[in-house]
């Protein structure tokens, strides 16, 4: 093996997968490390994917040339629109995986992407040269060197299990953690601070007894994550057929049901009479837990007058009997576990195959990146995924898909590319992470988004079509595919709103929701997936258009670059204090530095003067393009 | 060029460019694209050539006149911020410029940020690149200008008010958003009611601190009381009883004020402005036609009417436009000369207006008067004295904008439409009402959400 590569990812969870998919996919010769082959892409908690704000980040993530999407419909065993009854803007779909399967699948694929090299082997630490990362050294003692290198460390740097007083240093139950790498990183001047993330225990599902449960199907007709109408055919295999003439996967056949049960009678007192023994509450966790997935401990403590809470039993796939507890996750000890259990209806006799547990672990404060996720201490050094303080299999990839673009754009010098927040929930997450930082690990939301509205899934492919077009992310062929479906929603969405019918234009009709509109035939034989984008377009056409002139408005600022270099404790008349925030996040352009707290409306026009004037400038680094 | 992309889809901006308070005249500025439909839009003529001052009258949305003004075009590139910008020369009371910056919002245009004008003459190349520190400084002095009335401001009661609406707006988004973002927890059953109650009673609340905006105005100002009737009806008499002084030329020959007559009376606790004006008649000689539209004018910007009736004639026919504008919070029925009536008893006219008996010749009645306008003054005012606000402009408009949003919001949830779209009017809402407080961090939001609700699938 010639140990020098274009990008190197460490790491093949999510995050890494996507990195050296697309750094591999764009030409690059990318090196692949990860402490384990059999835990590439593995599911450490729950096993689904999507779900409202994250199945839209899946979407983002097939737009964009990623993995994540089709690995999903290949392999998932039930398909759910979560909010079916409510508007398309906040629809979305959401799968249960087969874990095994979407791992299966996911390595072959990295296996078989020309390009990539995988290689099994623990990094230990990074290798510096002048402020920039060369490299890295792994357990081996093979040093392995790139032109950039994307950490995707996950849960791994100095991750420590809690179960009770228990303590194991791992990442995850059955791998180890990550010890020394953490050293290279403080070495290197960037911060690192604690999290906390748990997950509750998995069962036998022999033992449970389903007949007490609610049944939860999945839909009868899948609504998929990959846009499988521009993408091709073969991208449809599953490991065990791939290199057959014919894939013939069909997505949601055999779908598997979830079930329903509750907390019992006895949980409440059980939590309280052992809360003593729970490391959350006796101050043995140090980390900051994510609000929306409180411990069970923390939803009996803070909100005590609910007398039960909802569980849900998740298979994990189609060849293990093993069962996820959704919303039974906990750091208790494991007697007062099989407690908690047995006393929940159905599971009065089930048997505990893997404890609960809470894991801490080190993150890297996200403010310390660009947008493009290049460190902004050393240069090079690209991070994606829980590392950043984020939470999710979907951020995680989304994150490493920009991360391994933006790895492969610095080697060849040019510019990153940086999707924005008025664009995809991609680009509200990195804003957010890079702009404001976080406190607990960062979910996404649909509410996080100023522009909802304007983020459908189904327009996923079209809002980041130039950004596919620009960076070559897609197969010329599927880009042709995805300019004739913009062509054609942009076309149709015209013409239904000036076409006439006796009562009115075909938009009107859509806005007063009737039914059994007179649709010119050609319009019926447009696929479900296109007329659906075309009528929402038609009949939400004035609340789109605000927001798309919201959009606008900031536009021009969001156009306006700021070089990383500028001294603002310089900048005539901007205030210390303001001068302190902006040299701290170093503001990729005007818009994002308005989205600082501290920084007023003054502060912006000073430094639209300040960089118009060129005084931020030498001679030899002239001022950049717009966007 | 980064000027040409700042220049796209430029907002058009407007501001009051000579100082606030009482002054001879005010100069209104508006700078962008919108300029060029504008004038023809405000003043119902072609605009006048570049740089040139013409006359006329401006005229609101709704077509109802503001003021007479002086107004000149600038087109661009040759005006101070190189864009299209208008200049307006409006009479010097800062209601009538506050009221034009309204309208010109109303049409699309923003009050411009401190020191906006001068960064965009920049910008476009009106200045020389070395006069770059110096534009820098006045952004710097204008912004902190601007900063300290806004932390004056805030540290009366509108910040206190304000971040109690914001509050309570946080907590019904935290609501509608808990069933958006988490469709599969275990959340109590949506109740599409409470949002739809508490959304009526933050906008009532809204609208109740909007109006002591405009009560605030009174008290400085002084409210605007005119007096109208038809000609001879005793309305100069009535001015110089009030005011206690021979002020306007009493006679008996009809139409004898040509001018309209302002006069500062003390009214109860409050400081009125009566101002008596020509006559109303259909007919008369030229000038007496002109005070008569004047008086029209007038009555658009009055706060309350004395509508001044002769006792012993019939009710005279009232021209057109007027009795839309008399309501009975506004105007008071004053039937004068009852000295003249053997048994004193009077027409009323209207129904439900308050009508008062008098005679400005013995000043029998004066008091009652006098109380009646003291009651119609304070019945405008929302709030006890306590709780009295003061209101800039700025903060004004971010309120009514802020009450519009609340408003669409509240009939899309009352008519079943998708939550998300009430939501994205809320947003907006939340918005505005941080241009007066500073924005609100969506994280806020998410605070509420989590405190309120067990979320953990």
């Amino acid at each position: 093996m010639k140990n020098v590569f274009d990008v190197i990812v460490c790491g093949a969870g999510h995050a890494g997968c996507e990195a050296a998919l697309s750094a591999a996919r764009l030409g690059a010769n990318t090196l692949m490390l990860t402490g384990n082959l059999d835990t590439v892409a593995q599911m450490s908690c729950n096993p689904a994917i999507g779900g409202q704000a994250k199945g839209h980040m899946v979407r983002e993530i097939d737009a964009l040339g990623g993995e994540m999407a089709i690995n999903t419909d290949v392999t998932a065993i039930q398909f759910k629109l979560l909010n079916a009854s409510r508007g398309l803007a906040v629809q979305a779909p959401r799968a249960q995986s087969d874990k095994k399967a979407y791992q299966f699948r996911m390595k072959h694929t990295l296996e078989l992407q020309p390009n990539l090299t995988l290689f099994q082997a623990t990094v230990t630490g990074l290798i510096f040269e002048n402020g920039k990362v060369v490299g890295c050294r792994t357990n081996l003692d093979l040093d392995f060197h790139g032109k950039t290198v994307v950490v995707t460390t996950g849960t791994f740097l100095r991750g420590l299990m809690h179960i009770g007083q228990n303590k194991n240093e791992g990442g995850r139950m059955g791998d180890s953690s990550a010890k020394t790498l953490s050293a290279s990183f403080l070495d290197a001047g960037i911060e690192l601070q604690r999290l906390k993330t748990g997950t509750p225990p998995r069962i036998q599902g022999r033992t449970i007894d389903f007949s007490v449960m609610e049944e939860q199907r999945g839909d009868p007709t899948p609504t998929l994550f990959a846009f499988h109408d521009t993408r091709q055919d073969s991208d449809l295999f599953h490991v065990e057929q791939s290199g057959e003439d014919r894939p013939g996967w069909e997505p949601g056949v055999r779908q598997i049901s979830c079930w329903i049960t509750h907390t019992g009678d006895q949980t409440a007192e059980i939590v309280h009479k052992n809360l003593c023994r729970s490391p959350l509450y006796g101050g043995a966790i140090e980390g900051t837990g994510p609000r929306y997935c409180p411990s069970i401990e923390d939803k009996f403590v803070r909100f005590a007058d609910k007398p039960r809470h909802r569980l849900f039993l998740e298979p994990e796939g189609r060849s293990t009997n093993e069962y996820y507890i959704n919303g039974l996750s906990t750091s208790l000890p494991f007697d007062v576990q099989v407690d908690l259990v047995h006393s929940i209806p159905g599971l009065e006799k089930a048997r505990i195959l893997r404890p609960a547990y809470a894991v801490e672990y080190d993150f890297a404060p996200p403010t310390q990146l660009f947008p493009s996720l290049e460190s902004k201490k050393v240069e090079n050094l690209f991070f994606a995924g829980q590392i950043n303080g984020t939470s999710g299999y979907e951020e995680a990839a989304g994150q490493g898909l920009v991360a391994g673009v933006n790895a492969v754009l610095k080697g060849r010098g040019e510019d990153p590319m940086v999707l924005s927040r008025q664009e995809c929930y991609i680009g509200v997450l990195i804003d957010d992470l890079v702009t404001k930082g976080t406190l607990e690990p960062y979910r996404m939301f649909t509410s996080r988004a100023e522009h909802r509205l304007l983020f459908n899934h189904g327009s996923a492919e079209m809002r980041l079509y130039h950004h596919a077009r620009k960076h070559g992310l897609v197969c010329s062929e599927r880009l042709q595919r995805m300019e004739a479906k913009k062509q054609t929603v942009e076309d149709w969405t015209a013409r239904l709103n000036t076409g006439r019918t006796p009562n009115g234009t075909f938009g009107e009709l859509v806005r007063r929701r009737e039914s059994d509109i007179p649709f010119p035939s050609e319009f019926n034989y447009l696929s479900a997936e296109i007329r659906s984008e075309i009528l929402y377009r038609v009949g939400y056409e004035g609340y789109l258009k605000r927001e798309q002139a919201q959009v606008e408005k900031v536009k021009s600022m969001e156009g306006l670059r700021l070089s990383p270099g500028i001294d603002y404790g310089r900048v005539r008349g901007l205030k210390k204090e303001c001068a302190d925030k902006l040299a701290e996040i170093r503001p990729f352009t005007l818009g994002q530095a308005s989205r600082i707290s501290g920084v007023t409306p003054a502060d912006i026009h000073i430094l639209m003067v300040h960089v118009k004037a060129g005084l931020d400038k030498k001679a030899s680094d002239r001022p950049e393009a717009a966007l | 060029m980064i000027s040409t992309d700042t220049n796209h889809q430029q907002e058009t901006i407007a501001a009051q460019a000579t100082g606030g308070g009482e002054a001879a005249i005010a100069v209104i500025r508006v700078s962008g694209p919108l300029v060029p439909g504008l004038v023809s839009a405000i003043y119902h003529s072609p605009p006048p050539p570049p740089r040139k001052f013409a006359r006329g009258k401006y005229r609101n949305v709704r077509g109802e006149v503001l003021d007479d003004t002086l107004h000149c075009r600038f087109p661009a590139p040759r005006s101070y911020t190189g864009e299209d910008v208008l200049e307006i020369s409006c009479h010097g009371n800062p209601l009538i410029a506050r009221s034009i910056l309204r309208d010109l919002s109303a049409r699309g245009c923003r009050l411009a940020e401190p020191g906006e004008f001068t960064r965009r003459a920049f910008l476009n190349g009106r200045m020389d690149l070395s006069q770059a520190e110096a534009v820098i400084d006045i952004i710097r002095a204008r912004g902190d200008r601007a900063l300290q009335v806004a932390r004056h401001q805030l540290q009366g009661g509108l910040g206190k008010r304000v971040k109690e609406f914001i509050h309570e707006l946080l907590e019904i988004l935290a609501g509608l958003e808990a069933y958006i973002d988490f469709p599969e927890e275990d959340l109590p059953v949506e109740d599409p009611e409470g949002p739809v109650k508490r959304i009526q009673r933050l906008d009532t609340a809204v609208a109740r601190l909007i109006k002591t905006a405009r009560y605030g105005a009174l008290l400085r100002e002084g409210a605007r009381v005119l007096i109208i009737g038809a000609p001879n009806a005793g309305k100069s008499s009535l001015l110089n009883r009030l005011a206690g002084h021979d002020r306007v030329l009493v006679s008996n020959q009809p139409g004898t004020t040509r001018d309209a007559v302002e006069e500062r009376i003390p009214v109860g606790d409050h400081c009125i402005r009566i101002m008596d004006t020509a006559g109303l008649r259909s007919h008369g000689d030229q000038l007496e036609t002109m005070g008569m539209r004047k008086t029209l004018e007038y009555a658009e910007e009055a706060d309350f009417f004395l509508l001044l009736l002769d006792a012993t004639l019939p009710h005279p026919a009232l021209p057109v436009s007027l009795p839309g504008l008399l309501t009975p919070d506004n105007t008071l029925v004053v039937h004068n000369k009852i000295d003249l009536l053997p048994n004193q008893t009077v027409q009323p006219w209207g129904s439900d207006f308050k009508q008062i008996s008098l005679s400005a010749l013995t000043g029998e009645g004066l008091d009652d008067l006098e109380a009646a306008m003291n009651d119609l003054i304070e019945a405008t005012n929302p709030v006890a004295a306590e709780e009295f606000v003061v209101i800039g402009a700025r903060h004004a408009e971010a309120l009514e904008t802020a009450s519009v949003s609340l408003e669409e919001s509240h009939s899309l949830l009352l008519n079943h439409e998708p939550t998300e779209l009430a939501v994205s009017h809320l947003r907006t809402a939340l918005h505005h009402f941080g241009e007066i407080t500073g924005q609100v961090d969506n994280e806020a939001m998410l605070d509420r959400l989590f405190a309120n609700f067990c979320i953990g699938k």
